[in-house]
């Protein structure tokens, strides 16, 4: 199982390597940044991570960081440092989504603690992400007739209402209902309905996910 | 005058020209009307006798708050001379109720008080000298020595005393007309005797205006010189001029005097409220330049306290690394070594940063000694000609050598320059191709006093980062201390000088320290 990256961001070379001795330590990999600049520059590795950040860095503060983050989609956890920290710069950075908030000097365990938090924080939305991703690479497989089929099935309408609707006879509907749940891979009905409930099925058989 | 700036009083400060100027128009007012009298003084006012009362008592009214205003400067400048002056007001004021209750056909035909031909004269007499002697104690008093010790008691003593000449004068001139000076022939008309009581008056108020001009060069003595040149005006018309008693001269001299008197009590009003004015417009400026001055005070601590917690959260982190590193089943030495150097190198850098401080803010920071900047320019850069040589920079110096010298603290302006010329040094790191000049420059601005100008071809000034520069937690560089800048304008302020920092065409920065002249 992978254990996860911790990338740092602190203008303080002295801090920045002892936080990497601190995290190689109980076996965490590392990524160095002297500059928010050389982070969002450097390639990231596709693993779940966790960013410990400075809050006061070269010409950007910690707080504005955490924002070009947000708005750059970059959905990585982020634990804050500070060396002067005070309850209304703590309260923005809670609110903006940070992990933790440490003011130097921290006890090591509350950061080793913040960070595994970050990572298993990121590991789980990572999760989420990837079988969101194999639900529309499945969907992505069906006719547009089974998709409208889908659509009606898991709104919960009869066999017969749908042939009705679509000009079908009833076994052509029984057919691409089949086809949808061995193609979904779905157990069950309830099956299939969470599946459409996850990617946002509308009735005409047009997923929100694929449109947007 | 040194006192002026112990005690801004009307007292003490000296008049300015706006001042000057109006009390030169107000005694040309004077003698103008004096000499405007003068064709009709001769004629009688007949039946004026019951506006004596109205007159009387605005002269009481002015006299009387005059001299509660003077008794009330007495009490804060502790002065003897004002204190005689307050008395004559009150001396002067208080005359006036026995003169009026006694003058024939203001309150009876014959006047109260059942006074003979020659007590209203008597009265008037004292009244008449006593002013301009009372004026001339306060030119001649010697108030270079400590103040009046106990002053409710001196101005208690001082409102009773006069009273009771003035009580003791009205008790004497009613008692006996033949003990008294003939001054009267009958109601209207006077001896040759009165003729010296003027006389004398206005030759008192002559040497009494002279005096105090020459000895009370202040707000309140130009005003007192007024009051005495009306007295002059108003002794001569009465005694020179006019046809006696209830004359056009006599009305005249009368009026002046209270018009002038009136004129010295709103003068003296209107300067002791503009003088309040000034004082709590000064005082909102003392505390504000106080906050801001707490304000800086704040942004410092917290600074310091920013830049020794650095280190020392680097410290605990690569401590706690390190005993990691040791309590694995296979402990790492290597790891734990390097951890421990990194320790050392962060006590050492903590160590700097107190050091910086303490040269900052240490005993002796105030001490003063003539500085020449050329030569502290020199020092400067060969304290820091190490690092100057490592990244390979040039060093141009352009130094005036008729730069006058300033009075400052050398270490501290040292450390100023090195601070600047670390961050220039700094700036110039991140260039890599054309040129690394530093380039220091002295120069003599207009006005006096001296200029240092530090000049880099760095990275330069973000126009974004201009304003923030001075900020306690900004920074722009890797390592940057945030500290430096903030520091160096606290030393330049305290001395006085004003640090500034622009950009540099094409490129660079340019910092200028401005000190005032020694």
């Amino acid at each position: 199982m992978e254990t996860g990256f911790v990338h740092i961001v602190d203008d303080d070379e002295s801090m920045r390597l002892a936080l990497d001795s601190l995290f190689r330590s109980v076996g965490l990999a590392t990524r160095l940044y002297g500059s928010a600049r050389a982070f969002l520059d450097a390639p990231r590795p596709d693993e779940a991570g966790c960013l410990v950040l400075d809050v006061r860095l070269p010409g950007i503060s910690g707080l504005e960081f955490q924002a070009h983050l947000l708005a750059m989609d970059i959905r990585i956890p982020v634990v804050l440092m500070t060396g002067y920290g005070d309850i209304p710069m703590s309260v923005r950075a809670m609110k903006a989504g940070a992990i933790d908030f440490l003011s130097k000097p921290f006890r090591d365990q509350d950061m080793l603690d913040a960070v595994s938090a970050g990572i298993e924080k990121d590991r789980a939305r990572r999760a989420v992400d990837q079988s969101a991703a194999g639900l529309r690479a499945l969907y992505a497989t069906l006719t547009p007739r089974e998709r409208q089929v889908m659509a009606q099935v898991t709104a919960g309408r009869m066999n017969k209402q749908i042939a009705g609707d679509l000009q079908l006879s009833e076994i052509t509907v029984k057919i691409h209902r089949a086809a949808v749940m061995r193609k979904m891979g779905a157990r069950s009905l309830a099956d299939l309905v969470r599946m459409a409930e996850s990617l946002r099925v509308r009735p005409d058989g047009e997923p929100a996910l694929l449109a947007g | 005058m040194p006192d002026a700036d112990r005690h801004p009083l009307l007292s003490t400060l000296p008049p300015n020209h706006a001042q000057t100027r109006r009390a030169l128009w107000m005694l040309l007012a004077l003698a103008v009307a004096m000499a405007a009298t003068v064709p009709a003084a001769t004629l009688p006012v007949p039946g004026s006798g019951p506006f004596v009362p109205a007159y009387a008592t605005a002269l009481l009214v002015s006299d009387l708050l005059t001299a509660v205003l003077l008794y009330a400067l007495t009490a804060v400048q502790r002065s003897r001379a004002v204190l005689a002056l307050a008395a004559g007001y009150l001396f002067c004021g208080l005359t006036v109720l026995p003169w009026a209750l006694t003058f024939p056909g203001a309150f009876s035909a014959t006047g109260l008080l059942d006074v003979g031909l020659q007590g209203t004269a008597t009265i008037a007499a004292t009244r008449r000298l006593g002013f301009p002697v009372f004026a001339l104690a306060y030119a001649l008093l010697d108030d270079d020595g400590p103040g009046i010790a106990d002053i409710g008691r001196a101005i208690l003593g001082s409102v009773l005393a006069t009273i009771a000449v003035v009580a003791g004068t009205t008790a004497f001139a009613v008692w006996d007309d033949d003990w008294l000076p003939r001054f009267m022939i009958d109601r209207q008309h006077t001896t040759p005797l009165w003729d010296l009581v003027p006389g004398l008056a206005a030759l008192l108020s002559v040497v009494g205006a002279l005096l105090v001009w020459r000895r009370r060069r202040s707000v309140l003595g130009l005003w007192v010189v007024i009051a005495l040149a009306a007295w002059f005006v108003e002794s001569v018309l009465l005694g020179f001029v006019s046809a006696g008693r209830l004359s056009v001269g006599w009305w005249a001299g009368r009026l002046y005097g209270l018009l002038s008197a009136s004129v010295v009590l709103a003068a003296l009003l209107s300067e002791t409220m503009a003088l309040y004015g000034r004082l709590v417009r000064s005082i909102a400026a003392e505390r504000r330049s106080r906050e801001a001055r707490l304000t800086t005070m704040e942004a410092l601590s917290a600074s310091i306290a920013h830049e020794v917690n650095q280190p020392l959260a680097s410290m605990v982190a690569s401590a706690s690394a390190g005993l990691r590193w040791l309590d694995r089943s296979r402990p790492d030495l290597e790891e734990t070594r390097t951890a421990l150097r990194r320790i050392v190198d962060d006590g050492h850098r903590a160590g700097r940063v107190v050091t910086g401080v303490r040269t900052a803010f240490r005993k002796g920071s105030r001490d003063r000694e003539t500085v020449d900047l050329n030569a502290l320019v020199h020092e400067a850069l060969g304290q820091c000609s190490a690092e100057l040589r490592v990244n390979r920079i040039e060093v141009r110096t352009e130094l005036d050598p008729a730069l006058a010298p300033v009075t400052g603290n050398p270490a501290q302006l040292q450390q100023v320059l090195c601070n600047l010329i670390a961050n220039a040094v700094d700036a110039m790191d991140a260039v890599t191709h054309g040129p690394r000049i530093l380039r220091l420059r002295t120069e003599a601005p207009e006005g006096g006093g001296a200029v240092v100008v530090v000049e880099d071809t760095g990275v330069g000034l973000d126009p974004v980062h201009q304003d923030r520069l001075f900020e306690p937690f900004f920074t722009t560089k890797p390592h940057g201390m945030g500290l430096g800048l903030l520091i160096c304008r606290s030393i330049v302020e305290a001395h006085g000088g004003r640090l500034s920092m622009a950009g540099r065409l094409p490129q660079g920065a340019v910092c200028r320290i401005l000190l005032p002249p020694g």
